[in-house]
């Protein structure tokens, strides 16, 4: 068998060098310099987080919550969408038409098991009405494994304090868009 | 007061003294060993506990004291119980024959005593490398008493360390009683004095400089210290042989290895660089006019050796992975030992030739 280095690569010394190196542990010693040169030049990367917090960006996918329009009237249309989007399962909407509007549905109950969110921000793509949003919490160890079942009113509240700007009302935005038992000064009555 | 009642008293102190020392050094260690990986992995360490930390020893000894005090439900009680106490006595009774200061005899009350010096017996150092074997039994019993299969494969491998390396610690410090032709470690130390080339990491006629760094990495491994942590390997183990240890009993075998630690500082002070001597002739105080408390500077002497070795185990736990055990033993056996038994051959030889 030869010796001979056939591929490129970190040049080969003599096997009198790499016997010399080998006993005096030269690589430990590379590895103990290094270590030094941290010491002398310290520099700490580490924050003190609880009493200093990073800046988070701003696509940080944190706490889910669900969000208001700017008249305080709930986003979520109760559509189940993010609930056939979650892959594991988070989400349980159980839905109900609005009192005296036939048309119009709303969730009635809306539970999230937050010990099993992955925070993939899925049912936050699915919902056609942006009712859900992804907030900048994740602070939310608790004691209590129950205490991250979340219901409705806590995830209105979640999103009651991170999203303080809230939307207009959808057909307030989109005048053109045909929206039933919606009264539209602009778009003449239905004649009876 | 009769002589008895009065050296009974001198040593009394003189033990208190050290321990309270040795306990001191090991609060210190905790903290520093901590801030110093911090320090050198870009970390800052504990910061939580009074100005940058400095209290967190108290706190950690608050907590382990006041925690719950388990012994599983498999255990043998008697050898559970006594397996820490085994681990802690032997490293902290080492001290009893560690020269700290200068071996010189002072009057107190009529009778001379040798103050920096617990007891200074002609077999010093066969005393504590007899005392730090019973250690391990300490940490074998303890993995084996556990009834748990991580603390048993700990404790194996422990006493599969210990056979490779105490005796490889045992031969490296042989070149060394050749050369100062005593077991005693105050008679050693005090045959290194007058300047670093007298220490027995340089000294003429066989310096042991071989023999030196046998017995750091010997020393390493004896303390159960990374690379050679194996019995702990709290990424293969849980945590060693000590995973069902809890409270007070968990924290006489932490005492136990930062003690040991301690102890082989001490010793490799001692036997290979000079102990308490100053790396120059006689000390500065002495040459200033203050002969009285020259001890002082031989004590600051001894200090600094110590405190630079306990942070060499720092500064290579901070660089080093951990070593396969089959490494362990092949390096243990086929590299040290050959080592060890080399330096002895050539330092008699070279005592033969040059002393006559
Ligand atoms: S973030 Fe992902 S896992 Fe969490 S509720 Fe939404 S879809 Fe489900
Ligand atoms: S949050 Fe969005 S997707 Fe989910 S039920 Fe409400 S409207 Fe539909």
């Amino acid at each position: 068998m030869s010796t001979a280095p056939t591929q490129p690569g970190p040049k080969r010394h003599s096997r009198l060098v790499e016997w010399l190196k080998t006993i005096v542990f030269y690589e430990i010693l590379v590895g103990m310099k290094a270590t030094m040169s941290h010491l002398l030049r310290y520099r700490p990367i580490t924050v003190q987080y609880p009493h200093e917090k990073r800046a988070l960006p701003d696509n940080y996918r944190g706490m889910l919550a669900l969000l208001r329009y700017d008249d305080g009237t709930e986003k979520c249309v109760g559509c189940d969408l993010c609930e056939a989007a979650c892959p594991s399962r988070v989400i349980r909407v159980v839905s109900a038409e609005v009192p005296g509007e036939p048309t119009k549905r709303y969730s009635k109950e809306y539970y999230m098991d937050m010990t099993r969110c992955l925070f993939c921000g899925m049912c936050v793509e699915a919902c056609p009405v942006d009712a859900l949003g992804m907030t900048q919490e994740f602070e939310w160890a608790v004691y209590d494994k129950r205490q991250l079942y979340l219901n409705k009113q806590q995830l209105l509240a979640i999103g009651d304090r991170s999203f303080p700007v809230r939307e207009k009302r959808l057909e307030l935005q989109h005048r053109n868009v045909a929206f039933f038992n919606v009264s539209f000064s602009h778009v003449p009555q239905k004649p009876n | 007061m009769t002589e008895l009642s009065v050296r009974l008293a001198v040593s009394l102190a003189q033990i208190a003294a050290v321990m309270g020392v040795v306990m001191l050094t090991v609060m210190i260690l905790t903290l520093a060993e901590r801030k110093v990986l911090g320090w050198m992995q870009d970390r800052m360490g504990p910061m939580e506990v009074g100005p940058y930390g400095v209290l967190q020893p108290i706190a950690d000894g608050l907590k382990l004291f006041f925690k719950e005090d388990i012994v599983p439900a498999g255990a043998n009680k008697f050898m559970f119980t006594l397996a820490p106490i085994l681990a802690m006595v032997p490293a902290l009774i080492g001290f009893a024959v560690i020269p700290f200061g200068p071996g010189q005899t002072f009057e107190f009350f009529g009778i001379s005593v040798k103050p920096f010096v617990i007891s200074d017996i002609n077999i010093g150092i066969l005393y504590i490398l007899a005392f730090t074997s019973i250690g391990a039994y300490g940490i074998i019993l303890g993995g084996w008493a556990s009834n748990s299969k991580y603390s048993l494969l700990g404790g194996l491998r422990s006493a599969a360390q210990v056979i490779s390396y105490e005796l490889n610690v045992g031969l490296a410090i042989v070149g060394v009683l050749i050369l100062a032709g005593s077991l005693s470690l105050v008679k050693i130390a005090e045959a290194q004095s007058g300047g670093f080339w007298h220490w027995y990491v340089f000294a003429f006629p066989a310096p042991q400089i071989f023999a030196f760094v046998v017995y750091v990495i010997s020393a390493v491994a004896e303390t159960n210290r990374v690379p050679f942590d194996l019995p702990e390997a709290e990424s293969e183990l849980v945590a060693g042989f000590f995973t069902e240890y809890s409270g007070m009993r968990f924290a006489f075998f932490f005492i136990a290895e930062y003690a040991n630690m301690v102890l082989v500082s001490c010793i490799a002070a001692v036997m290979f660089l000079g102990g308490w001597n100053a790396p120059y002739p006689g000390t500065i105080l002495a040459q200033v006019g203050l002969p009285q408390v020259a001890w002082a500077e031989n004590i600051a002497w001894f200090t600094v050796k110590t405190y630079a070795f306990l942070f060499l185990f720092f500064w290579l736990r901070a660089t080093l992975p951990r070593l396969r055990y089959d490494q362990l033993m092949k390096f243990g056996w086929k590299v040290m030992l050959p080592i060890a038994l080399a330096n002895i051959v050539v330092t008699s030889i070279a005592v033969y030739f040059f002393r006559g």
